[in-house]
């Protein structure tokens, strides 16, 4: 059992709902600001954090 | 983008500014998004369900505080937890009216409410609305007498809407709950078109139940919605089972007979819970909503022959327009007649307008951003600019 994979899915599926969410407030020429950049930025830095995790637990 | 065999990932939310009528409320938050990622097995509230064994007795999730809070934030008593508004009026309908029964209802009313009238037997009765398509306290009063002459008994229910779908008027309902207890009939508030999206306080109008749409207005998976009412009304419309099996003489604990024991037992109530806090917060800023309606139905009324049904100024997001005189006219020459508007809008990324309406339509701007109002504004005029029509 590896909660820590699980938490990882979870955690980046979340992340992931934000960019989304991102999208939708931009819709339709998703042109971010500044802030909006930072904010994507981020959150994708911290998606790739969780994905490493899953590449930790699952894979090596 | 599929999402499984032959289903279609949706993403007209992320693609398009989407000002559909009924679905602007019910788009869902970030935090409904993930609640619904993780609760999206079927029974999956049900974890922790422990004696007495109801949905509205859960800890958690923490359900039972959610229709504690959902009862108090629209100032009545009690609350449950529906699938969709339309189950609330079911469950109302059919405790209150008996065959025979006339119900009043509006000109103006949502089918599903003479759908629960029917179902329970009751026989629909309309209220007229007034030229400024309006429901008035006094065509209240004339309506009930007139039912009492025709049916020589009082209406065991009244249903107003709080909002009506069809212009999205603010209808007075604070008076007409006032006339309707004068014969003491009770009154259902239907708040599909405000409760999650503007303020709403039950005890202030006078409602007996008030009744709103999670996937309509409160950012909330469907279907879901509630049902709220007094400590008067609690008792009869949540009473619990009575029944007993002749065989096996099973009884079913405190299962309520109308909500038919439990209602929303995953995603839906949930999803309704995540959205709650934002919903709260996004009600207090309801002055900024109507006055981006206001900004979008100033730009297509800047259209000449462009004019509004609704009432104006707007009080609401919801709005009905009649461009019989501008779009329409560009549609009897277009080469694809009535479905330039919506192809058109759908170029500039805005969906929403039925295909081919260019007569009367409606469309809602909850929820979106000052850019986004802005080009939708731009937008309407822009393609009205293109296609000959005049500015004023």
């Amino acid at each position: 059992m590896s909660k820590r994979a699980v938490d990882a899915v979870f955690q980046a599926l979340f992340l992931l709902s934000d960019v989304r969410f991102l999208l939708r407030e931009t819709a339709p020429g998703h042109d971010l600001d500044e802030e909006q950049k930072k904010r994507a930025a981020t959150t994708l830095e911290k998606v790739k954090r969780q994905v490493a995790i899953l590449e930790e637990e699952l894979i090596r | 983008m599929k999402c499984a065999i032959d289903i279609e990932s949706r993403d007209v939310e992320e693609m398009y500014i989407n000002i559909d009528p009924i679905q602007a409320g019910g788009r869902l938050t970030a935090d409904a998004m993930k609640a619904a990622i993780s609760f999206a097995d079927g029974y999956s509230v049900c974890d922790n369900c422990r004696s007495p064994f109801r949905l509205d007795y859960i800890q958690n999730p923490p359900i039972a505080q959610f229709h504690a809070d959902l009862a108090a934030w629209l100032n009545m008593d009690t609350a449950r937890v529906v699938p969709g508004a339309r189950r609330g009026f079911q469950a109302v309908a059919s405790t209150y009216v008996e065959k025979g029964d006339p119900v009043i209802l509006t000109s103006l009313a949502h089918y599903t409410e003479f759908l629960a009238i029917e179902e329970a037997g009751g026989i629909p009765r309309e209220i007229p609305k007034d030229a400024k398509n309006h429901i008035t306290p006094d065509a209240v009063a004339e309506k009930i007498e007139a039912v009492i002459r025709e049916f020589s008994k009082t209406p065991p229910l009244l249903f107003v809407d709080h909002v009506d779908y069809q212009f999205g008027n603010v209808h007075d309902v604070a008076a007409i709950t006032k006339v309707a207890h004068q014969y003491d009939i009770p009154v259902l508030v239907n708040g599909a078109y405000t409760v999650g999206i503007m303020p709403v306080d039950g005890k202030a109008l006078g409602a007996d139940f008030v009744i709103g749409s999670g996937h309509k207005s409160m950012a909330a998976p469907a279907p879901s919605g509630v049902l709220a009412t007094t400590n008067e009304h609690a008792e009869r419309v949540f009473r619990t089972t009575q029944a007993k099996g002749d065989v096996t003489g099973r009884t079913f604990g405190i299962k309520e007979v109308e909500m038919m024991g439990c209602t929303l037992m995953g995603v839906t109530v949930v999803g309704m819970m995540a959205s709650f806090p934002h919903v709260k917060e996004r009600v207090k800023r309801w002055d900024t909503e109507v006055a981006h309606s206001q900004a979008v139905i100033d730009a297509l009324l800047s259209i000449e022959g462009t004019t509004v049904l609704s009432d104006y100024p707007r009080q609401h997001t919801l709005t009905r327009v009649d461009t019989r005189g501008s779009f329409d006219k560009v549609a009897q020459q277009h080469k694809k007649r009535g479905f330039f508007l919506s192809s058109d809008l759908k170029k500039r990324g805005i969906i929403g307008v039925i295909p081919g309406s260019t007569k009367v339509w409606k469309f809602n701007t909850f929820g979106l951003t000052e850019k986004q109002i802005r080009h939708i504004g731009e937008s309407f005029v822009e393609i009205a600019r293109e296609n000959g029509l005049n500015i004023v």
